[in-house]
Formats: C-alpha cells, sequence, structure tokens
C-alpha cells in the first residue's frame, strides 16, 4: 500500500468535514475519489499535504507517518498535488511557476545564492527539466507568459506540470477537468494516464466527470457528508445503491 | 520594434554599451562634480542600499516592515561606539554591524513574521517606535549617549587611492564617502541580485505570491522568511554605517534612525519599483534629488509658491516633494522601473534563449 488512511476525522469548528474516513491506494494505481459538493474531498487532500492538521486517526505513506511531517516536507517525500482553486504564482512566468515545483529537487541554499556556488547549474537543469514539462503538457509556448491572466482549463494544466516537476510518486488532482470542454476532457483522461505511465505515478484523482473518472480509475472511493459509502472497481461503485442515492440518479 | 535573442551579439552588444556608460558616469560625478553634488551622491547610496534591503523583505517576499529604522540605527550606532570608544578602523565595523543586526533581525522576525498584513505592519511600526526611545532609556546612556546621541565620530586612516580623486581635506571627505557607498552598494546589489536568480528567489516570490503552493512545493516558509529578514536587517545596517561614517554623527532623533526612516526606505522602494532589482536605485536617485531641488524652494515665500503655500507653516519643500511622489505614482503604479520597462518594450523585446536541448 503506497498510502493508507485510517479513521483520520477532520473539524472546522461545528461542521465535521472527515468523519473517520479509511481507504488505501495500491501503488500505481489511478484511485477516483467521487463524491457530492461539500463531502470532503479536497479537505481529504489538505490534510495529505499537510494543510490541515486531523483530530482524529492516522495515514501513512510508503511506511513514514505522514502527520509527523511538516508540510513542507511533503514534496520530498514524493507527494505532488493540485488545487481546486488554482493556487499558482500569478506574478510569475509559467515557467517560474513550474521552476518553483521542483523547488524540493534543488538544493541551492542562502549561502550557495550569495556566493553563487553551483547556482547557475541547478538553474539550468530545473530550467531544461521545467521545459519539458511545459512541452508533456502542451504549454511550451506560453513559457515566458505570466501565469496572470490565461484561461482557467490552461492554468489547471499548469498545475498539473508544476506538480509534476517535484518528481512525485504520489499526484493528487483535485477536480482538473474543470472548466474544460467535452474534447478537452477526453484529452485530459489521455494525458492523466499518459504522465501515470511515463512517470510511473500513483494517482488520486477527485472529479466531478464521472465518465473520466470511471474510464481511467483502477479504483473508486466514493464519499458522502465526511465518510466513506462506496469502494471497489468502477463498475462495482457506478451500481453501488448508497452512491446512487448520494447522487440522486445523477450522472452515475 | 527591435527583436533580439537573449545572449546574442547584439544582446551583448547592448549591454557592453549600457555597462560603459554606467561606468562613465560613476567615474564622473566624483572627479568632475563639485563637492556638495557628491555628497548627494554618497547620501542617495545609503538611502539606495535601505530601499534595496526593505525590498527584499517586502518587494519580494511580501512581507511588511516599518521597522527598517531600528536597524538602519543599529548599523549607525555600532559603527559610532566601535569607532569612538573602541578606537576600531571604520573597515571593520561593517562586519559587526552586519552580524549583530542579523542576530537581531533574526530574533525579531522569528515570533514577528507569523503574523500577516496589517498586523505584521503594526507590530513593525511598534519596533520602529521603541527603538529611539530605546537609545534615550538612561539604563543604556552607558553605551548611546542617551538623548545626545554619539558625535564626533572620527577616523582619519583614509585609504588613499589617488585615481579616483583627491582624499585629503574636506573634498577628500565628499569622494572617500561616494567610493565607499558605492563599493557597498554594489555587494549589496550583487547579493540581492544572487539571491533572487536562484532557488532561493524563487521561493521568495512565491511566499509572496501564494504562501500555502509554496508550502506544498518545500519551502520552509518560516524558516525562509525569517532567514531574509535577517539579511534585510543586516543589509540595512551597512546603510546605517555608511551614514555615520558621512557625517560623524548619530542621534536618536535622525532622520533615518526614527520611523520617518522606514516611511522614506519604503517611498524610494515604491517609487522606484517593488519587486525589481535595479527598482530602488532608481527611487533613491529620484528622491535626492527631488529632496535636493524642493529644499531651496520657497524659502522667500514670494510669488505663486508664496501663495499657494502661504496657507501652512510647514516647509513647502515637504510638500512638493509629497506632491511630486504622489504624482509618480499616478503615473507610473508599478513604480519608475515598470514605467521604464514598458517604454523599453516599444523599442526593442529580448526573446529568451531557446531552452531545452532535447527535441
Ligand atoms: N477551511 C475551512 N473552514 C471551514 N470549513 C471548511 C473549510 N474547508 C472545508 N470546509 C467545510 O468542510 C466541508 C467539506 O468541504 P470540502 O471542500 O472538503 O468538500 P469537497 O468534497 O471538496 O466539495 P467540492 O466538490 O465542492 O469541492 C464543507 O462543508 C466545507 O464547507
Ligand atoms: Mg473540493
Amino acid at each position: 500500500m503506497l498510502l493508507d488512511v485510517q479513521d483520520v476525522s477532520v473539524r472546522f469548528g461545528g461542521i465535521v468535514a472527515l468523519d473517520g474516513l479509511t481507504f488505501v491506494i495500491k501503488e500505481g494505481d489511478i484511485c477516483g475519489l467521487i463524491g457530492p459538493n461539500g463531502a470532503g474531498k479536497t479537505t481529504m487532500f489538505n490534510v495529505v499535504s499537510r494543510i490541515y492538521d486531523p483530530f482524529k486517526g492516522r495515514i501513512s505513506f510508503d511506511g513514514h507517518d505522514l502527520l509527523s511531517v511538516p508540510a513542507h516536507r511533503i514534496a520530498e517525500l514524493g507527494i505532488a498535488r493540485t488545487f481546486q482553486n488554482l493556487a499558482l504564482f500569478p506574478t510569475m512566468s509559467l515557467l517560474e511557476n513550474v521552476m518553483v515545483g521542483a523547488h524540493s529537487q534543488g538544493s541551492v541554499g542562502f549561502v550557495q545564492a550569495i556566493t553563487r556556488i553551483g547556482a547557475q547549474k541547478e538553474n539550468r537543469r530545473i530550467r531544461d527539466v521545467s521545459y519539458d514539462l511545459l512541452r508533456d503538457l502542451n504549454l511550451e509556448k506560453l513559457a515566458h507568459h505570466p501565469a496572470a491572466g490565461l484561461p482557467f482549463g490552461t492554468l489547471k494544466r499548469l498545475e498539473i506540470a508544476r506538480a509534476l516537476a517535484a518528481a512525485p510518486r504520489f499526484l493528487l488532482l483535485d477536480e482538473p477537468a474543470a472548466g474544460l470542454t467535452h474534447s478537452e476532457v477526453d484529452e485530459l483522461a489521455d494525458t492523466i494516464v499518459a504522465i501515470r505511465d511515463k512517470f510511473k505515478l500513483t494517482v488520486l484523482l477527485v472529479e466531478h466527470h464521472m465518465s473520466m473518472v470511471m474510464k481511467i480509475s483502477d479504483q473508486v472511493v466514493a464519499m458522502e457528508f465526511g465518510r466513506k459509502i462506496a469502494e471497489g472497481t468502477p463498475s462495482e461503485v457506478q451500481s453501488d445503491a448508497n452512491v446512487i442515492r448520494a447522487y440522486l440518479g445523477g450522472e452515475v | 520594434m527591435l527583436k533580439i535573442k537573449e545572449g546574442s551579439l547584439q544582446h551583448w552588444a547592448i549591454r557592453i554599451v549600457g555597462f560603459a556608460l554606467l561606468a562613465l558616469l560613476v567615474i564622473y560625478i566624483p572627479t568632475q562634480s563639485e563637492t556638495a553634488r557628491i555628497g548627494q551622491f554618497a547620501s542617495a547610496f545609503t538611502l539606495i542600499i535601505a530601499a534595496m534591503s526593505l525590498n527584499m523583505v517586502l518587494g519580494f517576499t511580501g512581507q511588511i516592515s516599518l521597522g527598517h529604522s531600528a536597524f538602519f540605527g543599529i548599523g549607525g550606532y555600532t559603527a559610532a561606539i566601535l569607532i569612538r570608544d573602541h578606537g576600531w578602523s571604520p573597515g571593520y565595523t561593517f562586519y559587526a554591524a552586519a552580524v549583530i543586526a542579523f542576530v537581531v533581525g533574526c530574533l525579531i522576525g522569528l515570533p514577528v513574521l507569523r503574523i500577516r498584513g496589517a498586523y505584521l505592519a503594526l507590530v513593525t511600526l511598534a519596533v520602529a517606535v521603541l527603538f529611539p526611545t530605546l537609545l534615550r532609556w538612561k539604563k543604556l546612556e552607558w553605551l548611546t549617549d542617551g538623548a545626545k546621541g554619539i558625535d564626533s565620530v572620527k577616523y582619519d586612516d583614509l585609504p588613499v587611492w589617488p585615481i579616483l580623486g583627491e582624499l585629503k581635506g574636506r573634498d577628500g571627505r565628499a569622494v572617500f564617502s561616494y567610493w565607499l557607498g558605492l563599493l557597498v552598494l554594489v555587494i549589496v546589489y550583487l547579493v540581492c541580485r544572487g539571491l533572487i536568480r536562484s532557488r532561493v528567489g524563487r521561493s521568495l516570490i512565491a511566499i509572496r505570491d501564494n504562501e500555502t503552493a509554496a508550502a506544498v512545493m518545500g519551502v520552509n516558509v518560516t524558516r525562509t522568511k525569517v532567514l531574509i529578514f535577517g539579511i534585510s536587517a543586516s543589509m540595512c545596517a551597512l546603510a546605517g554605517v555608511l551614514a555615520t561614517l558621512n557625517s560623524g554623527v548619530v542621534t536618536p532623533d535622525g532622520q533615518f534612525v526614527t520611523l520617518l526612516g522606514s516611511i522614506i526606505f519604503l517611498l524610494i522602494m515604491v517609487v522606484g519599483g517593488a519587486g525589481t532589482l535595479s527598482g530602488p536605485i532608481i527611487g533613491g536617485l529620484v528622491y535626492v534629488w527631488l529632496d535636493n531641488t524642493t529644499r531651496g524652494i520657497g524659502t522667500d515665500s514670494s510669488g505663486v509658491l508664496g501663495f499657494v503655500f502661504g496657507w501652512t507653516d510647514q516647509s513647502p519643500a515637504t510638500l512638493i516633494l509629497g506632491l511630486a511622489l504622489i504624482v509618480i505614482m499616478l503615473f507610473a503604479p508599478t513604480g519608475l522601473m515598470g514605467l521604464l520597462r514598458k517604454l523599453t518594450r516599444r523599442i526593442m523585446t529580448i526573446i529568451p534563449r531557446d531552452i531545452s536541448p532535447t527535441q
């Protein structure tokens, strides 16, 4: 098991956002995480990236006790994510955004930067890697364009490129298809599978586009009110009575 | 419009010509100008360094500080005390001031930088307000000489560089201040540039743009903020040392030791262009130029100026300076550097080098 989430609970004042959530993800899988609005999917992401502290539960990632690791060490462990509502660096160019994503892959600190020992070399290396990633996501033409003001779909792809720059083993995607057209959604599905294979990733995918989740996931976890209501292969989850009830005959 | 490839022959030519012009100007001023002008440049260098130090914290990292006048003062007092009471040679006081201000900066930064926005402004403002009080404190009088401050900071072992202008006598002191200020300015600029154009600089801007995302990318936000605050404090202290060496005096109500100093540094940084490496240079030169040209205005308070400013007992110079700065901010909200960039972009663009050899 790459990720092992046990009985995790998160509270915001009176709201219980996660309520004893338990699930595991196998290495190399694409795991879909679905659930109606407010189910707690983004909260789950924020717990794994150590932005929120759960008041109960355990998470282990590849044998490490994740909850004892500070937020800035998560990237080093090989965990990278995208944000549902975008959390880019608007004044930086696309290339620079991706270069920050590679922060955990560099080592130049204050002393080396001031004395310029190895800083140039590291810049060149990280620039090249970042440029290649922009190319993987068809963003290389915009490399020197500032991130601010570009279309939402473009920025969503930039978030993926930036996350990949950390050379992660585990990638969390929070609604990467939001705001995309139908054909773009299909294209994105192919991209996700392609990067999973190319970079040997395990993926946790939150998405409201059910057809996309069901098409590319190896395993699906369904949530409602902070709890897991179903788990299994896409077809198992799709026909689960609880899931159908939760979506009230929605897309599923 | 000109399109120039980064690293091409033309690009290098432009760079070399620009650098040569700058070098000529830098040598022209101390050798050909009158003493007063040389002194104005020397004080501009001091202010530029202080604004640059603030720029690292506020312009690049997005953490406001109104307490930098205190670091300026720490530098000024360190130099004065070490030279007058302990007979240090002026050169070494730079190191001492930098180290002391770095430690103090980190100690203040550690608790303070957890606070954000307006509250951070308030807490650092308190630092600026408390500092002069601390200097006047009876129990510290043995060190700071209380309210009267330390004057007659004398040193006479000026190095003699014959090529760089006459250094003896009063003229010599101005020329010396000029070159010393320029030397420190160049060092501080190179330190800033090294930091900004590296992984560290990217993490500073990342913190400014989106702190949460920066942390997720692996940036140790607290550590980075505290260290850059410490480095910034020590750069600002170097400016304070220069000011003391230039004037030979440091007092608790000196212009740059009080809150007013912090505000002037802030003004220079914003007018020049926050978050740009050269912004503070332009801002500092413009500020000192405006300060000196407006200072003479209206002393006789006759004619139009007397009419316009007759209603106030404030010196018209301060008001004109303030108005001029407001006008600059209206026309160049991204600072003069932003304006300059827009103008050069009309004439030419530098196309970044094609990166990545693959494919
Ligand atoms: N920082 C916060 N402070 C207070 N309440 C929060 C916070 N973050 C999330 N919540 C609450 O926790 C619950 C779960 O929210 P979360 O964002 O995890 O849902 P989600 O499954 O991602 O929904 P969506 O599909 O709309 O993105 C919601 O009731 C939400 O209002
Ligand atoms: Mg969400």
